[in-house]
């Protein structure tokens, strides 16, 4: 048994080393984009729905409750049965899929955004009002730049969730590195499902190391030293 | 006292309800300019719903209310913030500014320039007793007083006639609360805006109200007037319990001490016969008074004789079993002894010439 994880990490390796794996149509770096592409779409159309409704329902604090609800709703759903589902409802191509993975990343898109700004200092709200701030001003002055933290971490949290998830794309004869995962089990190669799940994880950690770099750049240092 | 003709602020039978409660009812109240009107009463009385209705933080559900004779709904809200400093009890400072930047906006909300909202800023750093180089510093490195002077100077940069002031030195400690509370009547003599300041600290109100608003249950205004006449003659039973039984003392507050004489510190060492034989005094290496030393036990602690203190001070810094008390100088070095026989004397003159009376 042993000697076959070993055999199979050392196939891998080989297969990470070949050239020919990484070029072409169906190679890595294509793959690679496709994925990120997949994502990218994914959590952009995630982002514009959840992120005003997120800091909408924080910012007039009502129907707090019911976002965390849905929000919870939403976590319980298995991607990969509301793909089968929107498949056979809207057909084939990248709908049924983008509408599945959508729905997957508004849950911490949406909790991130209306926590980040639900829990600002109530206290530091009522003074910025009373200073003489529009709503407006509120809003982009003081709980936007004071929720950046939680936000991100909403973010970061449907990123990673989204990257990981994107792999189903190739269920229904899409790309990205999912592929890698699917054609591997089809021919019963575990190399090639070994490394879609190492690239898959890269490129997860990668991205989080670029949105970790731009929260911190977005936060303001008064925040960081806050007990 | 100063006295003015004008009227700042104007309640006109200013009703606020709340779905199941009343908390103010029918008031009419007219806060003079350029003084500083102390709003005083238990807690639920409306004393801060008074206040935050003068800037519509809060919106009456009936009456007026008039800033310098104008209705303060005629212009949007956020314009008749601008125009007056609010300072509360949590500095409310933003987390994410720097100290500077939270000073400086109303300025920029105003449209000043960066560099403008920043010197304006310091400058006022100077005027709340703060070090310039704070300014940089983020809120959360702040301890609790330099965050409330923090908080006065934001409400200072609107550089408006009127400071509204919710129990604004509640939250920090006694020592600190009274170095701002001096603070706040040196600004006050400095500045002469008209401050309306909400406290439920009866002491509070006495110390630094020219006026003083007693609130009773339900937003009623149970008396009106200067503190010496609420201390004098209570209105009612209602300001007369909340006045307090020891509302003598607290007039001493009004009476300097300054021409108390003070004994040479050798006279402990006559011990003959004198209240204070077990007792001997503890200074150390400053100068500074440590404590006592009574039988082998050693007290430390006890309230000191300050310059500029009053007369109410003085009977604190005077224990009776010793019949004396020390006095430091502004260093805190033990600059001399008063006499409780000179302190209960003084506070006696002090009564008969303020009020023609002997209690």
């Amino acid at each position: 048994m042993a000697g076959e994880v070993v055999n199979v990490l050392e196939q891998t390796w080989q297969w990470f080393a070949d050239p020919a794996s990484w070029e072409g149509a169906g190679g890595i770096w294509s793959r690679l984009l496709e994925h990120l592409g997949y994502s990218g779409l994914v959590l952009l159309i995630a982002a514009v729905i959840a992120l005003p409704l997120g800091i909408l329902v924080g910012h007039t604090r009502a129907g707090g409750n019911v976002v965390v609800g849905v929000a919870g709703a939403l976590r319980s759903l298995p991607t990969l049965g509301l793909l089968t589902l929107f498949a056979l409802w809207i057909g084939l191509g990248l709908t049924a899929p983008v509408m599945a993975l959508v729905l997957l990343a508004i849950a911490p898109l949406l909790t991130g955004a209306y926590a980040g700004i639900s829990t600002v200092d109530p206290v530091v709200v009522d003074a910025a009002r009373a200073q003489g701030l529009t709503e407006w001003q509120i809003l982009t002055r003081v709980e936007l730049p004071v929720a950046v933290p939680v936000i991100f971490g909403g973010i970061r949290n449907a990123t990673l969730q989204v990257v990981a998830t994107v792999t189903i794309m190739a269920y229904i004869d899409l790309g990205g590195l999912g592929r890698f995962l699917i054609d591997g089990l089809a021919v019963r190669d575990y190399s090639r499902m070994v490394a879609a799940m190492i690239l898959a994880a890269i490129l997860a950690l990668l991205l989080d190391a670029v949105l970790a770099a731009a929260q911190k750049l977005l936060s303001s240092p008064g925040l960081s030293k806050e007990d | 006292m100063p006295e003015t003709a004008s009227n700042a602020i104007e309640f006109v039978g200013v009703t606020k309800r709340y779905a199941s409660s009343v908390a103010v009812e029918e008031l009419d109240l007219a806060i003079p300019a350029g003084l500083i009107t102390a709003f005083v009463g238990p807690s639920g009385c409306g004393k801060t719903t008074s206040l935050r209705m003068i800037n519509r933080m809060v919106e009456p559900t009936e009456g007026s209310i008039l800033i310098q004779g104008e209705d303060n709904r005629s212009r949007p809200a956020y314009e008749l913030r601008r125009s007056m400093g609010y300072v509360m009890q949590q500095a409310g400072l933003m987390p994410h500014r720097s100290v500077a930047d939270n000073i400086a906006t109303v300025p920029r909300l105003q449209g000043a320039s960066r560099a403008d909202g920043r010197s304006r800023a310091l400058e006022l750093m100077d005027t709340v007793g703060l070090d310039r180089k704070l300014a940089k510093r983020y809120p959360a490195q702040l301890s609790g007083g330099q965050a409330q002077r923090v908080g006065v100077a934001r409400a200072l940069a609107a550089d408006s006639p009127i400071l509204l002031m919710d129990e604004p030195f509640s939250a920090v400690d006694p020592v600190v609360r009274t170095d701002l509370q001096q603070e706040l009547v040196r600004l006050h003599e400095q500045l002469e805006r008209t401050i309306v300041f909400v406290t439920h600290d009866i002491d509070e109100a006495v110390a630094l109200g020219h006026r003083i608003a007693v609130f009773a249950e339900g937003g009623r205004i149970a008396q009106f007037g200067t503190p010496e006449e609420i201390l004098r003659a209570p209105a009612d039973d209602f300001v007369a319990s909340f006045v307090g039984r020891d509302r003598g003392l607290r007039r001493l507050t009004f009476a300097s001490g300054r021409e108390l004489p003070l004994h040479p510190l050798a006279d402990l060492a006559d011990q003959a016969g004198r209240p204070w034989a077990p007792w001997e005094l503890l200074v150390n290496d400053a100068g500074r008074p440590a404590g006592w030393r009574f039988r082998d036990r050693e007290v430390t602690g006890g309230t000191l004789f300050a310059p500029g203190g009053s007369l109410r001070e003085a009977l604190d810094a005077v224990p009776l079993a010793l019949r004396v008390g020390v006095a430091v100088d502004a260093e805190g070095r033990a600059s001399g002894l008063l006499a409780s026989d000179d302190v209960l004397a003084a506070a006696g003159r002090e009564r008969r010439s303020r009020y023609g009376v002997a209690e």
